[in-house]
């Protein structure tokens, strides 16, 4: 048997083929798209930009588990530059935005996949869903010079130079919650414990209270972990009920915060719940619950009650939500869309001001602001360059109320613990 | 050069004795012979070998970044047919060993910064070792209890992979970003240059994972054509009966599945290259799914027929969601403003794709290869075809 | 990179009060409750098994389909819930029967392999089409079970939970009736035992296949209710939780509808004894070692006993 032989051509094609090839093809020059800086005159074309509509990219599950997040969020997105297209005629007045979306599905190769899709033909990312895609994709965007809004409020975005977060991060939410609960909310002397998710984003909210327990010097009763899609919770409730835990800090996703506290509520214990802003979700309003819920949950998160019209910026995104996406339940993950939005839009006013839309000029832009503001839907964040940068640090209290549009009614606007400013955010 | 015009001059050519008829064993099990009797095999090879030159020049990076990855999934389901196709055990814990391969590339290459020979040769090794202590249950359990046995590998995996900090990240995940991609003056992460000519990080890593699986399709054929696949596929078709002829059970079932977990972790630490950044939830059940699913619609039991189910699920995939936008479908898929219809695109692509996979089993129920083998014989039995 | 606060000292650790019998006893009742959740998921698994030798993913889907089949009956339409629960299963079995008939039909006498991948196209259709029409947020079912409790030997019962036992108990009976003495349960018996042999005897091999996949979707509509009851716990995710019961429909033995209620009972005592025990007597193996703890029961139990506790034995010969 002589198998070898069938090998020689096929390497000489090899060779015959690669010689072929290194004259044929190349390495795309990718900094061809910089252009000419006219600053202050009309920006010239780059990827994403033809002179006339500006394109930025959305990656975000529109299908499966986390569509949930994800359509609300991409709606809020589109709500806000349908606002701008129509009313202001576009960023500056001139150019029209239009949203590329992509659809993750979750999974960070399709993500990554998608991205690489799109990115020649958009300026930014106003939407990136998912921290393991965001992380999936850091250093592809450092490589490819891109800015992205990351959706979540994850604490290691601060200080990334390509990536433009916006609000308080889940350990601020912590802080303040506990701080007031302790200071104002007449839990002094409480015994603190948490029930969290076994993963990352249930480990920020744990780091949160654990700095404002160290602040206070308190120490914590008991901590309860769960897996995301917890069946049943007896374990973990009867374990802070046989710690007498007086308040629980809540770190879940809404699926698992009515199991969790359905269970609690049989099992008759009620200590004060209190939870972060991924917890809620309207639904519990009409659910068995809410009775429950109403006399011992409090919803830790940022800005005015939602449906407040006294708050200008609250008014405005109701009108738009009205106006442009009238079909849209109030959820609190299409506000988040919408305020993404409005941060790339006044990045996008600079870099055209600039007269540079490349991405070079999207990131100078973007370091040259000082502040980031979202008309008191959020806090303001201190921009600049990554090492600069400041999330805010206020949270807003609110309790449960069903007639209340999403079932919150404001309690403190705006609480900030007083150490809340120490806390760091590193590299 | 001469072989090649050679090749394409015999293949429509049918003179002389019936070009299909095999006079002896040797020359059954022969990858390649002359042109004449095998001319369709001649034109795959040509055609393959082509396309693997052309295409990184002719595709955009995007396009080169998804047929990398049909060509990851396709080492990683090279060897999960040894398994399945071949020995007739059916496992859903592929992705344990896909994920064992990737973390091994992100321990040494990524924070030891080892070079690429040796975390990949590591990867290898590891998935090899692992495969061989997991193989050992596959001689007590049979069937469907192995699949959900195998399954609950992957559920360990992921518990291992949230839990060992120090190797893994954790939750978090790990970045391969440090990791060396060099061979000797070959750099596949900044690009390779050939001569004068400088190459993106996709085309050279298309390159490279298409050479890599070039390999590993050669050194399956060659596992299963010898003594230990004649073995392996006797024990697929009857395992008693393969016991009682001789066969050594234990030593086959148990090397199947190392050399399965071996391809799969090599497929794994590729895939953390190409993706720069694993974290634990991309080991899981989806994955699992994902190359079995590979391994049905390419066929089981043929390596070629891997290749190609690779290629059709995710770079189907690909293709479906490229071409959902167009207006034709537009009734249907909901838009971010709220009109049109019931699905978001996302959702349709799913749909799409669900019914792809049984439009194609319903008409072609033994896979990819089957297909093939359908169409050969159509021109051969040409003009008699039926 | 995960970047946060030099500034966390660490803090001191929590003290753990000791696990009392009442806890025991409580976290024991929980765990059957769970389980029979899970034994309604595989006796849909288990069905399927029998008639036609494959395991059925799609069932997982038919499990959130029938969640949603009850919503839309007792919510929108506004029927009694348990009316509402009898159209679902209704619905369901149409839809099993409809699935059988445009795929299933078509695969008779295919590989294993083939169908099962069958099973995974629909899973995927099945499970989009349901989340775009009634959306991805999460719903409240209506079910008038609420967060009510009674006092059962000392133990405080939730009626979600009796209920689901309860739906776990007649189903099984329910099985266990239909295969002991109706013409089609014995026909199926046969059919799973040889199905050759069976078609040979003059056994309609199709109306088993058919009616095996109707009862997967009665089961799939009582299994998503039980998991969907509560506040807010109807969402795209129901489904995924009948792909974590896969160690309750082995353990029991793939092809016994007793075997696959005995399985789900044992792992959600083992889930959730291990949830109770491991943070505080064994913490180094790892936090949610629950979600793994069953798996590590079911392959123990399989190197002894390597057809499930009451699976059939699967005769060999050369």
């Amino acid at each position: 048997m002589t198998r070898q032989r069938w090998l020689r051509p096929l390497a000489l094609l090899v060779a015959a083929g690669f010689v072929a090839a290194a004259c044929g093809g190349g390495r795309d020059d990718e900094d061809d798209s910089s252009g000419d800086e006219g600053a202050g005159g009309e920006p010239a074309e780059a990827p994403g930009f033809d002179g006339e509509t500006i394109r930025l990219g959305v990656v975000t599950p529109t299908s499966g588990r986390v569509a949930v997040i994800g359509e609300p969020l991409t709606n809020g997105n589109q709500a806000y530059w349908d606002y701008v297209n129509e009313e202001e005629g576009g960023v500056a007045g001139r150019y029209p935005v239009e949203l590329v979306v992509e659809d993750s599905a979750y999974d960070p190769p399709t993500a990554v996949q998608k991205y690489n899709q799109i990115k020649g033909d958009v300026v930014m990312f106003n939407q990136l869903l998912g921290t393991p895609v965001v992380n999936a994709l850091l250093e592809q965007l450092e490589a490819d010079n891109i800015v992205a809004a990351p959706a979540s409020l994850d604490s290691f975005w601060v200080r990334e130079q390509n990536l433009l977060p916006i609000g308080a991060p889940y350990q601020i939410q912590a802080i303040n919650g506990l701080d007031w609960y302790v200071t104002e909310g007449g839990g002094e002397g409480d015994a603190i414990c948490t029930l969290r998710q076994d993963d990352p984003y249930g480990e920020a909210g744990q780091e949160g209270i654990d700095f404002a327990l160290e602040q206070l010097d308190l120490g914590l009763t008991a901590e309860a972990t769960f897996p995301v899609g917890n069946p049943d919770f007896t374990t973990q409730i009867t374990q802070l009920q046989r710690a007498g835990c007086d308040m629980v800090w809540l770190v879940s996703t809404p699926t698992d915060t009515g199991s969790a506290l359905g269970k609690a509520a049989e099992l008759g214990y009620a200590p004060q719940w209190m939870g972060q802003s991924p917890t809620w979700i309207g639904a519990f309003v009409d659910s068995p619950l809410i009775s429950y819920l109403e006399e011992n949950f409090i919803w830790v998160s940022e800005g005015p009650e939602y449906g407040d019209d006294s708050v200008p910026g609250m008014a405005e995104l109701l009108r738009i939500q009205e106006t442009y996406a009238p079909d849209q339940e109030p959820d609190v993950y299409f506000n988040f869309g919408y305020l993404e939005s409005r941060a790339v839009h006044q990045v996008l006013e600079v870099a055209v001001e600039n007269g540079d839309l490349s991405r070079e000029g999207i990131i100078e832009a973007m370091n040259s602001i000082d502040e980031l503001t979202f008309d008191g839907l959020f806090g303001d964040y201190a921009w600049g360059a990554p090492e600069d940068r400041d999330p805010p640090r206020a949270s807003s209290i609110f309790r449960v109320n069903p007639d209340r549009p999403i079932g919150l009614e404001l309690v403190v606007a705006e609480h900030e613990a007083p150490y809340a400013a120490d806390f760091e955010f590193t590299d | 050069m001469a072989a090649v015009t050679h090749a394409l001059t015999h293949v429509f050519r049918r003179t002389g004795p019936a070009p299909g008829l095999v006079l002896a064993y040797a020359d059954e099990v022969k990858l390649l012979r002359s042109p004449r009797h095998t001319p369709w095999r001649w034109v795959l090879v040509v055609g393959c070998a082509l396309a693997y030159l052309w295409l990184p020049t002719y595709l955009g990076d995007p396009g080169l970044r998804v047929l990398s990855l049909c060509g990851i999934f396709a080492l990683g389901t090279i060897g999960l047919n040894l398994l399945t196709g071949y020995t007739g055990q059916i496992s859903l814990g592929h992705a344990f060993f896909v994920g064992a391969g990737a973390y091994t590339a992100a321990y040494f290459g990524g924070q030891r910064g080892w070079p690429m020979p040796v975390y990949l040769g590591l990867a290898v090794l590891v998935g090899f070792v692992v495969g061989g202590v997991i193989g050992p249950f596959a001689l007590r359990l049979r069937g469907h209890y192995l699949v959900v046995v195998t399954l609950g590998l992957v559920f360990l995996g992921e518990h291992l992979w949230n839990n060992w900090d120090s190797v893994t990240g954790g939750g978090n995940g790990i970045s391969l970003g440090s990791a060396p991609m060099t061979v000797g003056p070959l750099d596949f992460k900044e690009g390779i240059e050939l001569g004068a000519e400088a190459y993106t990080f996709d085309q050279s890593f298309f390159w490279l994972v298409w050479a890599l699986v070039a390999v590993g399709a050669l050194l399956a054929k060659n596992l299963v054509r010898s003594r230990a696949g004649r073995a392996m596929q006797a024990i697929r078709d009857r395992d008693l009966s393969a016991e009682v002829i001789g066969v050594d059970l234990a030593r086959y079932k148990v090397g199947a599945f190392a050399w399965s977990s071996a391809y799969a972790a090599l497929a794994g630490a590729l895939y953390g290259l190409l993706q720069q950044y694993v974290n634990p939830t991309e080991f899981g059940l989806f994955l699992a799914i994902t190359y079995v699913a590979m391994v049905i619609i390419g066929g089981l039991g043929t390596i070629f027929g891997s290749v190609l189910g690779a290629l059709f699920v995710w770079g189907g995939r690909s293709l479906i969601e490229q071409n959902s936008g167009r207006a034709i479908f537009d009734p249907l898929i909901t838009t971010s403003s709220g009109e049109g219809g019931l699905f978001t695109i996302g959702e349709f692509n799913a749909v799409l794709f669900g019914v792809a996979i049984v439009l194609f089993l319903l008409f072609e129920p033994r896979g990819l290869a089957a297909f093939w083998l359908r169409v050969k014989t159509w021109f051969l039995t040409w003009p008699f075809s039926y | 990179m995960t970047a946060v606060a030099a500034a966390v000292a660490p803090v001191p650790a929590p003290m753990l009060a000791a696990v009392t019998g009442d806890d025991l006893l409580q976290t024991g009742f929980s765990g059957v409750a769970v389980g029979c959740k899970y034994a309604l998921i595989a006796l849909g698994f288990s069905i399927v098994f029998k008639a036609t030798g494959v395991i059925n993913f799609a069932q997982a889907s038919l499990v959130l389909l029938g969640g949603y089949l009850t919503y839309q009956f007792t919510q929108t339409w506004e029927l009694n819930f348990y009316l509402s629960v009898l159209l679902a299963m209704a619905a369901g079995a149409l839809i099993g029967i409809l699935v059988e008939a445009l795929v299933l039909k078509r695969l008779v006498g295919e590989q294993p392999a083939t169908v099962i991948m069958a099973t995974i196209g629909v899973l995927f259709v099945l499970d989009n089409v349901t989340t775009a029409v009634w959306g991805p947020t999460n719903r409240n079912l209506g079910d008038p079970w609420g967060v009510r409790t009674r006092e059962l030997l000392g133990v405080t019962v939730a009626d979600r939970d009796v209920w689901s036992i309860g739906f776990a108990a007649v189903a099984v009976a329910g099985f266990f009736l239909f295969f002991r003495y109706s013409p089609l349960g014995l026909a199926m018996r046969a059919a799973a035992f040889d199905p050759e042999a069976a078609m040979a005897q003059g056994i309609p091999a199709r109306r088993v296949s058919r009616v095996a996949w109707a009862i997967a979707g009665v089961v799939g509509a009582l299994a998503g209710t039980t998991l969907a009851a509560g506040a807010g716990q109807l969402s795209p995710a129901t489904g995924s939780l009948a792909l974590v019961a896969f160690p309750a429909i082995i353990l029991g033995g793939l092809d016994s509808p007793l075997g696959a209620v005995i399985g789900g009972v044992i792992i959600g005592v083992v889930q959730q004894y291990t949830a109770l025990l491991a943070p505080e007597y064994f913490d180094w193996v790892g936090e949610s070692f629950e979600r793994v703890s069953p798996y590590l029961v079911m392959i123990v139990i399989l190197l002894i006993r390597p057809y499930g506790l009451f699976g059939t034995r699967e005769v060999r010969r050369v």
